[in-house]
């Protein structure tokens, strides 16, 4: 037993923790991880910088960019936390790098018709999931969708409400919602696929906006790679994912 | 200020504490007299919601009681509705998780009783139901109260499963700890704050109500 603790131990002491010196680190949205992991390889191949994204939601590295994270460009969730760097002069002026899309995604095929409010308000969906309307931009959108067609306040009892985007997606993948209000970029995931969709029209798409922070330690390699943001290229890889 | 979720809450814990020694008091028995080979599995799988993160029981729970799930489908057969997503559902994940927190004490306190008492009882004809109520029980008071004890303030502060099974539904399954989380989320630094300063006094009038009774018993 502690031999088998002392190998453990010592495995993971050299298991490399992957901080390693990079050219350009990146605070990525959550959400946008597979596209992101798409791009770094291609802007390496292309410039020859090293790039180390983290991963987090928009909320908790926002709060680490305010306390003097030392990241060069911050990739948020929405257009509010940017917006709100650029305003406390901690960030350069924010500019739009993708857009989201708001789909009803079910597991079950019968309820994938055209019409995705007949889905809803539809008896035998019991459940409905959606992200958090307050703090969870999908979330704002899918509740702007219900309210712009009505079915707001009818659909409200089924109702369940999950803190993010992939939590909503979890409760119709595991058919604990029947249906769900998800991210068009989840139904590209190997879950995603074993279900059908239908695009919500009516939302409002998910404006998300990225900043480079005036702290900056690599502030040439973060101009390079918002430059890159804006290529052919990099648009190919969210069109594939489900952004714009 | 909403009250709702801080209801909610104590309602959950109490639940759980009234609940818990019918799912507990067997585990515990078993595993303090139990002579049977996997006992030290037993053992590991009452631990196992100890030293899971909660987001992973979470996930587990809501695979098994979602309407495919062994469990929730069998229960949306018999009562007709879902078993996720209710009072009900967050109840059951609310035992499943507090399980070790209860059966620890039981079983230590029933590992304490003296074989002698027990063997006296048998030789002076007392039947085993009443051996157990004359007994065991008021010899294990100790071991019951602190499981209640640690049961209620644990429910109270339960966050990662609840969230899970729960869907936070206002009313039905937005507890405290889930409100207060989405209030810091959307930067309404008041509401959290007031329900989180109304939580700790309730917390510590029960816990003090619960010990001053057990200080009467024993």
């Amino acid at each position: 037993m502690k031999r088998i603790c002392s190998l453990i131990l010592a495995l993971c002491l050299l298991v490399p923790s992957g901080a390693f010196a990079a050219d350009l680190f990146i605070a990525q949205a959550a959400n946008f991880t597979p596209v992101m992991k798409e791009i770094i390889p291609a802007f390496e191949k292309a410039t020859g910088l090293k790039a180390q994204a983290t991963y987090a939601s928009t909320g908790k590295l926002y709060g680490q960019i305010v306390n003097d994270a030392p990241f060069d460009i911050f990739l948020a969730a929405d257009e509010k936390r940017p917006n709100k760097l650029f305003a406390d002069g901690l960030a350069e002026k924010p500019f739009v790098y993708a857009k989201g899309q708001v789909v009803l995604w079910s597991n079950d095929k019968n309820f994938c018709g055209d019409d995705w409010k007949a889905t809803v308000v539809n008896d035998a969906v019991k459940r409905v999931s959606i992200a958090n309307t307050e703090t969870a931009p999908y979330g704002t959108s899918s509740m702007k969708a219900m309210q712009a067609v009505g079915i707001w306040e009818k659909v409200q009892p089924k109702l369940v409400f999950g803190q993010s985007i992939s939590q909503a997606f979890q409760f119709a993948s595991t058919g604990s919602a029947d249906a769900g209000f998800c991210a068009y970029s989840s139904v590209f995931t190997e879950v995603g696929q074993k279900g059908c969709f239908t695009v919500v029209d009516e939302a409002p798409p998910v404006v998300q906006a990225a900043c480079v922070l005036k702290s900056a330690p690599h502030a040439d390699a973060a101009a390079k790679f918002v430059k890159f943001l804006a290529s052919p290229e990099v648009q190919a890889m969210k069109l594939k994912y489900g952004y714009k | 200020m909403d009250w709702t979720p801080l209801i909610l809450s104590a309602k959950l814990a109490i639940w759980t504490m009234l609940l818990i020694p019918i799912l507990a008091s067997p585990m515990a028995s078993l595993l303090a007299f139990g002579r049977f080979k996997g006992k030290s599995l037993l053992d590991a799988v009452v631990t196992l919601p100890m030293v899971m993160p909660p987001t992973v029981l979470g996930f587990a729970l809501l695979v098994v009681m979602g309407p495919r799930g062994y469990m929730g489908g069998l229960w949306e057969d018999v009562t007709g509705n879902r078993l996720v997503f209710s009072f009900s559902g967050i109840l059951i994940a609310s035992m499943v998780f507090n399980l070790p927190f209860a059966v620890q004490p039981l079983r230590a306190s029933l590992e304490k009783l003296d074989p002698r008492l027990l063997e006296s009882a048998a030789v002076l004809g007392l039947s085993p139901l009443s051996t157990f109520f004359r007994i065991v029980l008021p010899n294990c008071l100790g071991g019951l109260a602190a499981a209640s004890i640690l049961v209620f303030a644990h429910s109270l502060g339960e966050f990662g499963v609840i969230l899970m099974v729960g869907g936070s539904i206002p009313g039905q399954t937005q507890v405290a700890s889930v409100a207060i989380f989405e209030a810091v989320e959307a930067l309404r630094f008041d509401d959290a704050f007031r329900m989180s300063a109304a939580l700790i006094p309730v917390c510590f009038a029960v816990l003090l109500i619960i010990n001053k009774i057990n200080a009467r018993r024993a």
